[in-house]
């Protein structure tokens, strides 16, 4: 295998083990607020990994570019969504989970 | 309770060409209002602030508002005439305190003023329109009317429908524009062959002739453009570092038997100012794992952070001072950090 195959396998592989994480984050975590840190963080983290993958992939290619400026509006439109839901949550007045909450 | 609160009129007022009929349209419906009913009415004239207080914009719109006001009093006065000991007017710059954007923020701080004072009816000036870009008042009144106060529209002529989407722009922009789109435009074709630059020119064309006045609001200036677009790309590789150093810290978390997270919302000013820059910082929260954004209110973030790991890195400011060196140079790196500035010392509460 060449060092380019290796670099291409060790990033899908963490595309795949962080969109894991999400999923998991996503059933374990108490609430709305947590659980907007886990789907968006790492799920971004993920897709961007295995964009990483596939631009690799394409080499020297135009496609690669393309799929870097992919790369770039996800860097940019997941934390703004992420922000829209949280911000939405907050009008409605929903309280964060808190280490307190599991004690009492 | 209708008749009382119909003579207590809000009027929110911006610079607009229909200003001085609506304000005469306000004076005549009060008057009306007060021959029928009989009691005293009351106008209040208010001017939402919209821009992000920086230091020096502050002044200058609060300025800027007052003047307006005082010379909305005197045209009310001249209105109003010998009917003075009826009516009382009253001014007031309101949304100081807030970045006002959408029309729900400004049916917020209006609805709150109009609480405040009693007023029942609000009358909207047809060329209200302080944001400038957006048409805000159909739904400015819509959000008004639902929070209860009875909404009218002053039954003035526009003399001239103002253009506010279009400004004076420079040549340069427009090139810049040009450039930018044409580049753009060729990247995704993906050659330079004489059918993709003649279609690109064409296409680029329209882009910079439809929209040269719209899209670039600041002056072109290369030189700092360029330094910023480098401090930039020296950021980016920092995020990257920071945002895969967080993913790491999150996926242990995540997967650790006992989850041992500690959420915890965190507020604190930040040392951004300008718009983009605060745009960035908040965004860079919520891209690093481990801190999101709830909510940005002027410079007043509202962090919702995981771990107290997270939550200690946000008040260190290492990124706040990221962001501040990208905007603002090396020499804005020299501020303390948000814990610095605080020294509230609850952060071990």
């Amino acid at each position: 295998m060449s060092p380019r195959e290796i670099a291409i396998l060790v990033l899908s592989a963490g595309g795949v083990f962080f969109a894991v994480v999400a999923a998991i984050g996503l059933i374990r975590l108490p609430d709305i607020y947590t659980r907007t840190h886990s789907v968006s963080k790492s799920e971004t983290f993920g897709a961007v990994l295995a964009l990483a993958a596939v631009a690799l992939t394409f080499g020297n290619d135009l496609s690669t570019l393309k799929t870097v400026l992919l790369l770039v509006f996800m860097f940019i439109t997941n934390p703004t969504a992420a922000h829209a839901i949280v911000r939405a949550a907050a009008d409605q007045g929903i309280e964060p989970w808190t280490t307190e909450d599991e004690e009492s | 309770m209708v008749a009382l609160t119909g003579l207590r009129l809000l009027v929110p007022v911006s610079e607009s060409v229909t200003l001085r009929n609506t304000v005469a349209y306000a004076i005549r419906q009060a008057l009306e209002r007060t021959s029928e009913t009989g009691g005293p009415a009351a106008i209040h004239f208010v001017y939402p602030v919209s821009e992000r207080p920086t230091f020096d914009s502050e002044m200058e719109e609060t300025e800027t508002a007052r003047t307006l006001l005082d010379r909305v009093t005197v045209w009310a006065e001249e209105d109003i005439g010998e009917n003075a000991d009826e009516m009382t007017i009253e001014t007031a710059v309101v949304g100081t305190r807030e970045y006002l954007f959408s029309p729900g923020d400004y049916a917020d701080v209006l609805v709150r003023y109009a609480r405040n004072h009693d007023l029942g009816v609000a009358v909207f000036d047809p060329g209200f329109s302080p944001l400038g870009t957006t048409p805000l008042l159909p739904p400015l009144e819509a959000e008004v009317q639902q929070a209860g106060l009875e909404v009218e529209e002053a039954a003035v002529k526009r003399e001239r429908q103002s253009p506010p989407l279009v400004r004076r722009a420079t040549v340069a922009q427009f090139l810049t524009l040009f450039g930018v789109s044409y580049v753009f435009y060729l990247l995704l074709a993906g050659s330079a062959a004489t059918y993709e630059l003649v279609t690109g020119a064409i296409s680029a064309s329209v882009v910079a002739v439809a929209l040269w006045r719209v899209s670039l609001t600041s002056p072109v200036r290369p030189v700092r453009t360029v330094k910023q677009l480098g401090r930039f790309a020296l950021y980016v590789l920092y995020l990257l570092w920071e945002i895969a150093k967080g993913n790491l810290h999150i996926a242990y978390v995540v997967l650790h038997p006992e989850l041992p997270i500690d959420p915890k919302v965190v507020e604190f000013d930040a040392a951004v100012w300008s718009a983009i820059s605060v745009t960035t910082f908040a965004n860079s929260i919520t891209l690093i794992p481990g801190t999101l954004t709830v909510d940005v209110s002027q410079r007043r973030f509202t962090v919702h952070a995981l771990t107290r790991d997270t939550h200690e890195d946000l008040l260190a400011g290492g990124l706040e001072r990221a962001v501040r060196f990208v905007f603002y140079g090396r020499a804005a790196m020299e501020i303390p950090s948000p814990r610095e500035r605080t020294n509230d010392g609850d952060e071990n509460a």
